[in-house]
């Protein structure tokens, strides 16, 4: 039989990085997840992706064990990579950092999709365009 | 008591819509957070993220609500609710713990909680307070250890000196020393665990002279072990062994052997590949769930 999961729980944080700890320790002890056992796995399986924040959303079931799966990176780290800016504009409507294009919109818009509640990659391209546009990054016409 | 570690938390919540969430993560890393959580609310998320009560002022939390509004305003979506509290660091790291119960492993060794009491059994105990250090036992690749070292240490192996390097709690060293080890020189690159495990030490009633903790890696036991060990723990990551292999033959003599894990099964070609280019042999590999234990000999 199935266990019953009690509890799902996403986490964004960076990679190869996990220590116990805010966000990862309260969001875990509370469900009494081993946070030590949480951080050594996913410290495992993002060793090579250090430097980018990998999301991981966790299942923890009635027994307090748990599964997890990555996640896609957020879609403003996504951003920031492909257009090479360090961070995003503290005034997005007076001060803008960068241009993305549509082509790297609809790339970010593809890798995030399993991820996004979008229906199709238009629907995605406008979530990711209204981050790019919150961080005060211009959407190449 | 580890007083000196213990601080508050502000607990920063935003319950939004879940387009929003990119955006909430992308104004608070801003501000210096180093992540977020969330959970489902309905059709909303709500979304925590913490930052140390000293060193953050709530006039900030304002100004970043006033952000996020707009950022909802542009989008069209509803406008978030933001609401805040402080948080003590010691509530949630030992909220886990009641449900941390005393574990048989291998055949003769018990870990046991160091805030139970202590069980009737013929086994080794081992008593423990992680704190927030790695090295529960509840782990696969640290049952793997402390099982290799019970393989290990049964007859022949009793008397020897061990080195444990990324000691955490001080699990294996203590183990090991339960099981026969003369002598366990531990070292940790965190300060915190090198505390845990000489506290560790203390509970076991361990002199300090057969458990010697110290804060550093490879280079710490180079330069101060007056000898080679006879066995070498290391249960930390792939990568990090990967950068120990090279140097660890200098703490090693031709019969030294060593239990390497926290290595996934994934991983563990390469592992083995790189120690048979610097002098050792994998003589077996044991995998339990997705990870795997590799058992060595110098060659």
């Amino acid at each position: 039989m199935a266990k019953k999961v009690v509890a799902l729980i996403k986490l964004a944080i960076p990679a190869g990085k996990a220590n116990p700890a805010p966000p990862i320790g309260p969001a875990l002890g509370q469900h009494g997840v081993n946070i030590m056992a949480f951080c050594k796995e996913y410290n495992a399986r993002t060793s090579d992706k250090v430097g980018l924040v990998v999301p991981v959303e966790i299942s923890v079931y009635e027994d307090r064990s748990f599964t997890f799966v990555l996640k896609t990176p957020p879609a403003s780290v996504l951003i920031k990579k492909a257009i090479g800016i360090e961070k995003g504009s503290g005034e997005p409507k007076t001060v803008k950092v960068g241009t993305i294009t549509r082509a790297q919109l609809q790339e970010i818009a593809e890798t995030k999709m399993p991820d996004l509640n979008a229906n199709d990659i238009e629907a995605a391209m406008r979530i990711i365009e209204g981050t790019a546009r919150n961080m005060g990054v211009t959407v190449a016409e | 008591m580890r007083k000196a570690l213990v601080k508050n938390w502000w607990d920063i919540q935003v319950l939004c819509d879940p387009a929003l969430e990119d955006t909430v993560f992308w104004r608070f890393e801003l501000l210096g957070a180093k992540g977020t959580s969330s959970q489902r609310k309905l059709s909303q998320r709500l979304i925590h993220t913490y930052f140390p009560q000293d060193t953050f002022e709530l006039l900030d939390v304002a100004a970043v609500a006033l952000l996020m509004r707009q950022d909802a305003l542009c989008a069209r979506l509803p406008i978030p609710q933001i609401s805040w509290g402080l948080i003590d660091e010691e509530d949630w790291s030992r909220s886990w713990k009641q449900y941390w119960h005393p574990q048989e492993l291998g055949d003769r060794l018990l870990i046991n909680p160091a805030w139970l009491p202590t069980p009737k059994t013929d086994r080794k105990i081992i008593k423990l307070d992680p704190g927030a250090a790695f090295g529960t036992g509840a782990h696969a690749t640290t049952q793997l250890c402390l099982e290799s070292l019970e393989m290990r240490l049964d007859g022949v192996g009793q008397g020897a000196i061990i080195a444990d390097i990324g000691c955490g709690s001080g699990i294996l060293s203590i183990g090991a020393l339960l099981l026969g080890a003369k002598c366990a020189y531990a070292v940790d690159t965190d300060p915190l665990a090198v505390q845990v495990a000489a506290e560790n030490r203390e509970m076991n009633g361990l002199p300090s002279d057969r458990l010697v903790v110290q804060q550093g890696s490879l280079e710490q036991l180079i330069a101060t072990l007056a000898e080679p060990v006879d066995g070498i723990l290391c249960n930390i990551l792939a990568e990090v062994i990967l950068d120990l292999i090279p140097q660890m033959g200098e703490i090693a003599k031709p019969t030294t052997w060593g239990i390497l894990s926290g290595v996934l099964l994934e991983q563990s070609k390469l592992v083995a590949d790189t120690l048979e280019q610097h002098g050792w042999v994998v003589a077996t590999l044991w995998r339990r769930q997705d990870w795997c234990c590799l058992n060595i000999r110098r060659s």
